[in-house]
């Protein structure tokens, strides 16, 4: 049962991370790219929230960074 | 009716408004700049949701160390906070304190203002609003009073603009980074700090200016590695004024020590902290493996010669938050009392012995401080 849950949420979170890049083919300027990652950093850093919330968060910059960087 | 006021801790409902604010997208007034900020929310979510599924974090020891034992020690004694019930007395996201000695002043990023407030808690003004016009803030990160002037590190514009103690824009200058935190280490000097983008070699941390903008020294490179979120905990500073223009420069995470600076930069030596200022570990998986932590200090303040520190605590077994125990550590080094806080607290700015700090509900709390 515990499998299920696991493999259904983390389905659940594929197509999300999916629907997000699908989302985004327009934002691959590299000055917008940069100011966006900056600022996705400077928001996560001030929140002042614990630690491991604030690694995910800095990740999940760090991925939207790649991203916009590609083009994808 | 003021359907938003600011109480006393005890009465206060939740007053955070989520990781990524309203005011977070789009700051720019770009289309699309908010975007990749709410994707980047989108992505944390689902983060968060794997990690918590697999558990990967856990927090050294069984839950947070021992208080040490020590002599009568000193106690804060909370100063209730009136019921100030201008709508604009309500805290959205305060982020930093300054303290000149008869108000307090409290950088709210997410309503792009400074609220003043006196040393009893009682609402006096605020100033700034969103934008980008002298005397307009864009996420306000950081205050201080230098002199007659209240200086601001008004980030997104990237710059520190000056304002006059009733709230008039007094001038200001534009720096090249975003600004994080700014200090008056000495009269007619500012140290700003910031944080590094983690693109770029050889960014610098400590920044000083003059009032009119030129730069006077800046140093303490970053730390940089190939994990850019690694580096972001370990590029965490707080900065403490010291005597005479010198600053001191904790870092949160990392060694026990607090560094000394000079006003013009030259670096005067470390401080060892005392082993029973507690300092609590996580596991994080940081890249591909696991790095192991230390979280050194949460919010840091100085006051007659002597610091105060509050270590992390563990946050329901997992992870690394604020704590509710403030060490005072003396000028040497060593820890000469811990007090022990009624609730977590965020940032604190302790002067002329009464603590003014903001709680998890990012609410103000004042404490008197005695022995």
């Amino acid at each position: 049962m515990r499998k299920l849950a696991v493999l259904v949420l983390a389905g659940l979170v594929l197509v999300t991370a999916g629907v997000t890049f699908a989302a985004a083919p327009d934002l691959n300027d590299q000055t917008d790219c940069n100011t966006n990652h900056q600022k996705c950093r400077e928001y996560t850093l001030n929140l002042d929230s614990p630690w491991y919330k604030v690694a995910v968060l800095l990740t999940a910059c760090d991925i939207a960074f790649g991203k916009c960087m590609l083009g994808i | 009716m003021h359907a938003r006021h600011l109480t006393t801790g005890a009465e206060r409902g939740p007053r955070r408004r989520g990781p990524f604010p309203s005011g977070a997208a789009g700051t720019d007034g770009r289309p699309g700049s908010g975007r990749a900020v709410g994707r980047a929310a989108t992505l944390a979510v689902a983060a968060a949701l794997l990690a918590s599924l697999f558990g990967p974090v856990r927090t050294l020891g069984q839950g947070n160390p021992p208080r040490p034992a020590l002599g009568p020690s000193r106690r804060a004694v909370e100063i209730a906070v009136p019921a100030n019930e201008e709508d604009e007395a309500l805290l959205g996201r305060p982020v930093a304190l300054a303290f000149d000695g008869g108000r307090l002043y409290v950088a709210d990023a997410l309503d792009c203002a400074v609220k003043v407030f006196s040393k009893d808690g009682r609402f006096l003004k605020s100033f700034g609003r969103k934008g980008s016009a002298p005397g307009e803030l864009s996420f306000p990160s950081g205050v201080c009073v230098a002199g007659e002037a209240v200086a601001v590190a008004d980030k997104f514009n990237l710059r520190i603009q000056l304002f006059d103690k009733e709230g008039r824009a007094s001038g200001g200058f534009r720096v090249p980074f975003a600004p994080d935190r700014v200090l008056a280490p000495a009269a007619g000097r500012l140290l700003v700090t910031g944080n590094p983008t983690g693109r770029l070699a050889g960014e610098r941390l400590l920044h000083v200016y003059d009032l009119s903008g030129r730069l006077e020294w800046e140093g303490l490179e970053a730390r940089s590695s190939s994990d850019p979120v690694l580096d972001a905990f370990r590029n965490m500073i707080l900065v403490c004024p010291g005597e005479e223009g010198d600053f001191y420069v904790v870092f949160r995470s990392g060694e026990r020590v607090i560094r000394r600076f000079a006003g013009s930069g030259r670096f005067l030596g470390e401080i060892a902290v005392d082993e029973r200022h507690a300092v609590p570990s996580v596991d994080m998986p940081l890249g591909r493996r696991t790095l192991r932590l230390s979280g050194f200090c949460w919010a840091a303040s100085r006051d007659q010669g002597v610091f105060f520190l509050s270590a992390p605590e563990a946050v329901a077994g997992k992870d690394l938050g604020p704590g509710r125990a403030v060490s005072v550590i003396g000028s040497n080094g060593r820890l000469q009392d811990v007090i022990e806080l009624p609730c977590a607290v965020h940032r604190f700015v302790v002067a002329g012995g009464r603590m003014f700090a903001i709680d998890d509900e990012g609410a103000l709390r004042i404490f008197e401080v005695r022995s």
